[in-house]
């Protein structure tokens, strides 16, 4: 048992899948407990295989694994597993926050219809992101990547009863599957040059020189691209504060810790060969920027606490991707990982607060809900500080790694804008947090009817605000001695190109994030300290086209659904009418009524008297001779 | 001496008056007689050419049996249709009947 078997991780979940989508509604408490036991088996066998990988000893060499999958003629078709630091570290993400969701969920989903169907989806997407980190070709993790996609789909619209929850998904299925095409495309492009799926060959391929630059270029844009939909990247952000609409643990499992990040993994696993075309990783670098920073200002004026945490989190896998851009995965991985702990037990902290009040996650109604929910507003606060960069909480550390990182690459214009992101992220998060727990209750019968909620929800909470608080600590080289690593986070994830990249404390640039900060704190807790309003509505009057556009979060729906009706539908009246009248009328009816006509004309030679019919041959017989010796000569 | 382009004139005359019946007469048992005549013109046709080309061998004239053996059957039932048509309308002339078109 080791690192050979680690595509038993997705097996056990893809095998639970079967058994609950099967007989699901059969089983006792509807599965549950097999789901539990499934993804806790993988959790489990994740130690093993990490064990097994450290315990390689010599230089971490990377472990790959393969089996003919399919043979036509020639062609053989491999497909394997591939595991190297940065899947290990997808790894331990993946199994940990969906092992903390399927027991959260217990508690969350308790009574709800299709128990058992949700839990079933869960094992499967566990499954596909799994094997989605696993896989060592381009196929393989395209249709994990499609798999995700459909279980996202599946649990945006859980509740397909209400219309907004379907066409959320709807929603969130087409736009990422305009990133999707791109993915295709450029899997397709590298392939058709490369001869190969295989991620690590096209690799070394590409650091040699195999592909000409601009065709490079062109099939690495195409697979941003699908980066770029999956991680909801500005301008594909917008199916992902819709897909709030599915049951909370689904955002803080899919739309949160893992799927979106999927973006963010494949770049970084193709990082060689972005690196060779180095235009890339200016538009991955302003990509991120951009969409750090609009997420970042779309934040402020929503009011539902869900819909404020999908922002932050499109905003943070703005940061991750940014820190790709500048050329360092263990950044931008290290973020990832930080990223997911505490926004799951953001989210997860979120879905308390909607069980614990009965189903209300509006700002404006909360309020005051720290004495009812102590242990559901203390991690909560755990997360918000995580994700606003105090120190030491994880989230500090990483977004510290990606300025520094940044300075490095690109220079101070760079820090300068993701710096204000982060200010930002901090005014939004403190924002949320203090209109959400503190102050007085503005809704009195909600606040008479909440009460904490049962130690299955509360328990992975506090889990995850445990790892919220230590897990930024690995990037110190005793820290991941101690655990026994090879050294700190940038020792164990890095670019072979780059090398190890011990941490080094920057006194300047950590002094700087704290400042950014707490500076983005405190102007949020001016604004609302108490649960007061009367600041930011005066704010909000001072320029209310302003705070019109920052509510209506940049008018990109409203964009978008132009482009439908006048794109979409104005391509779609022309090609109606093409197909009306030109098609249809003049083809297919146009033919037939030409041949009707041509009958209607011809059929007067039929007189049905024996000798036009007899002179008709004679005639003809008179011709076909005169013919033959016309051609005789 | 009765040379190959006799027989081939005397077929060639039986022939374009065979047509000529087929052309020019309105009633059907004279029709039927100028299909007979051509078929005739045609059967002398053969057993000329191959006395002439091949006398050793029938091709010609087993071929001119089948042109006998085809218009007897032929006639067998075109004088059957020409009997129906005179019970039917009383007459035999081609003219009157001319309803079997669109």
């Amino acid at each position: 048992m080791g690192a050979e078997h680690a595509w038993l991780l997705a097996a056990i979940p893809a095998g639970a899948f079967v058994v609950l989508a099967l007989f699901g509604r059969y089983l006792a408490r509807g599965g549950d407990w097999l789901g539990i036991a499934a993804i806790g088996t993988s959790f489990a066998l994740f130690f093993v295989v990490l064990a097994d990988f450290l315990g390689t000893g010599s230089g971490l060499g990377p472990f790959a694994a393969s089996i003919d999958w399919t043979r036509i003629g020639d062609f053989s078709f491999p497909m394997g597993i591939y595991v190297d630091p940065i899947t290990i570290v997808m790894l331990a993400v993946i199994t940990t926050v969906a092992l903390m969701v399927n027991v959260f969920s217990v508690g969350y989903m308790k009574g709800e219809p299709r128990y058992w169907w949700f839990f079933a989806v869960l094992q499967l997407f566990a499954a596909s992101m799994i094997l989605l980190v696993l896989a060592d070709n381009l196929l393989l993790l395209y249709i994990s990547w499609e798999l995700v996609g459909l279980c996202s789909f599946l649990l945006i619209g859980f509740y397909w009863e209400k219309r907004s929850a379907v066409e959320a998904a709807k929603k969130a299925f087409v736009t990422t599957r305009i990133g999707d095409v791109g993915l295709l495309i450029g899997i397709i492009l590298l392939w058709r040059e490369a001869g190969t799926f295989n991620i690590q060959e096209i690799l070394h391929l590409a650091e040699e020189g195999h592909f000409s630059h601009t065709y490079l270029l062109v099939a690495m844009l195409f697979i941003f691209v699908g980066a770029m939909g999956k991680s909801a990247q500005v301008p594909f952000h917008v199916w992902l504060p819709d897909a709030m609409e599915g049951p909370t643990p689904v955002s803080a499992l899919i739309h949160a810790a893992t799927m979106v990040v999927a973006g963010v993994y494949l770049v970084n696993r193709m990082l060689p060969a972005f690196e060779v075309v180095d235009e890339t990783l200016l538009v991955i670098t302003i990509v991120g920027l951009v969409t750090a920073l609009l997420t970042g200002f779309m934040a402020f004026a929503q009011t539902d606490i869900k819909k404020v945490l999908a922002y932050s989190t499109v905003g943070q896998l703005g940061f991750m991707f940014v820190a790709a851009g500048a050329g360092a995965p263990e950044a931008s991985m290290f973020h990832l990982m930080t990223h997911a702990f505490f926004k799951a037990l953001l989210f997860l902290a979120a879905g308390s607060v909607i069980i614990g009040t009965h189903h209300h996650q509006d700002m404006g109604e909360l309020g005051g809900l720290w004495k009812k929910m102590p242990i559901t507003g203390t991690t909560f606060l755990v997360g918000s500080l995580a994700l606003a960069g105090v120190p030491p909480l994880a989230g500090f550390w990483s977004k510290d790694e990606i300025l520094v990182v940044l300075d490095k690459q690109w220079g101070p214009w760079a820090v300068s804008l993701l710096g204000f992101a982060a200010v930002l992220t901090a005014f939004y998060t403190t924002r949320l947090f203090i209109r959400t727990f503190l102050g007085q209750p503005r809704d009195a019968h909600i606040a008479e009817h909440t009460a904490e909620t049962p130690p299955v929800m509360t328990g992975p909470l506090v889990f995850l605000a445990v790892l919220s608080i230590v897990s930024g600590l690995v990037v110190f080289h005793e820290v991941g001695t101690a655990l026994g690593f090879p050294g700190g986070f940038g020792e164990f994830v890095f670019l072979p190109t780059h090398g190890p990249h011990a941490y080094e404390f920057d006194a300047a640039f950590a002094g700087g994030s704290v400042v950014l900060a707490v500076l983005g704190i405190f102007t949020a807790s001016w604004f609302y300290w108490g649960g007061r309003l009367d600041r930011s509505t005066r704010l909000a009057q001072w320029q209310p086209r302003l705070y019109d556009m920052l509510v209506n979060k940049f008018y990109f729906d409203e964009l978008y659904q132009a482009a439908i009706d006048y794109g979409v539908l104005g391509f779609s009246y022309v090609v109606s009418w093409f197909d009306r009248y030109v098609v249809n009328d003049t083809g297919v009816d146009g033919s037939a009524q030409l041949t009707g006509y041509t009958g209607y004309i011809l059929k007067h030679l039929q007189s049905g008297r024996l000798p036009h019919y007899a002179m008709s041959l004679a005639l003809g017989v008179v011709a076909l001779a005169v013919a033959g010796l016309v051609m005789r000569g | 001496m009765v040379s190959l382009e006799h027989y081939v004139a005397l077929s060639g005359i039986l022939f374009a008056l065979g047509v000529y019946a087929v052309l020019a007469r309105r009633n059907a048992i004279l029709v039927l007689m100028g299909i007979e005549l051509m078929l005739n013109a045609v059967s002398l046709n053969f057993a000329a050419f191959a006395s002439y080309l091949d006398p050793e061998r029938v091709t010609g004239a087993v071929f001119a049996v089948f042109v006998i053996t085809v218009a007897a059957a032929e006639v067998g039932l075109a004088l059957a249709i020409v009997i129906r048509l005179f019970r039917l309308r009383a007459t035999s002339n081609v003219d009157e009947a001319a309803e079997l078109k669109w």
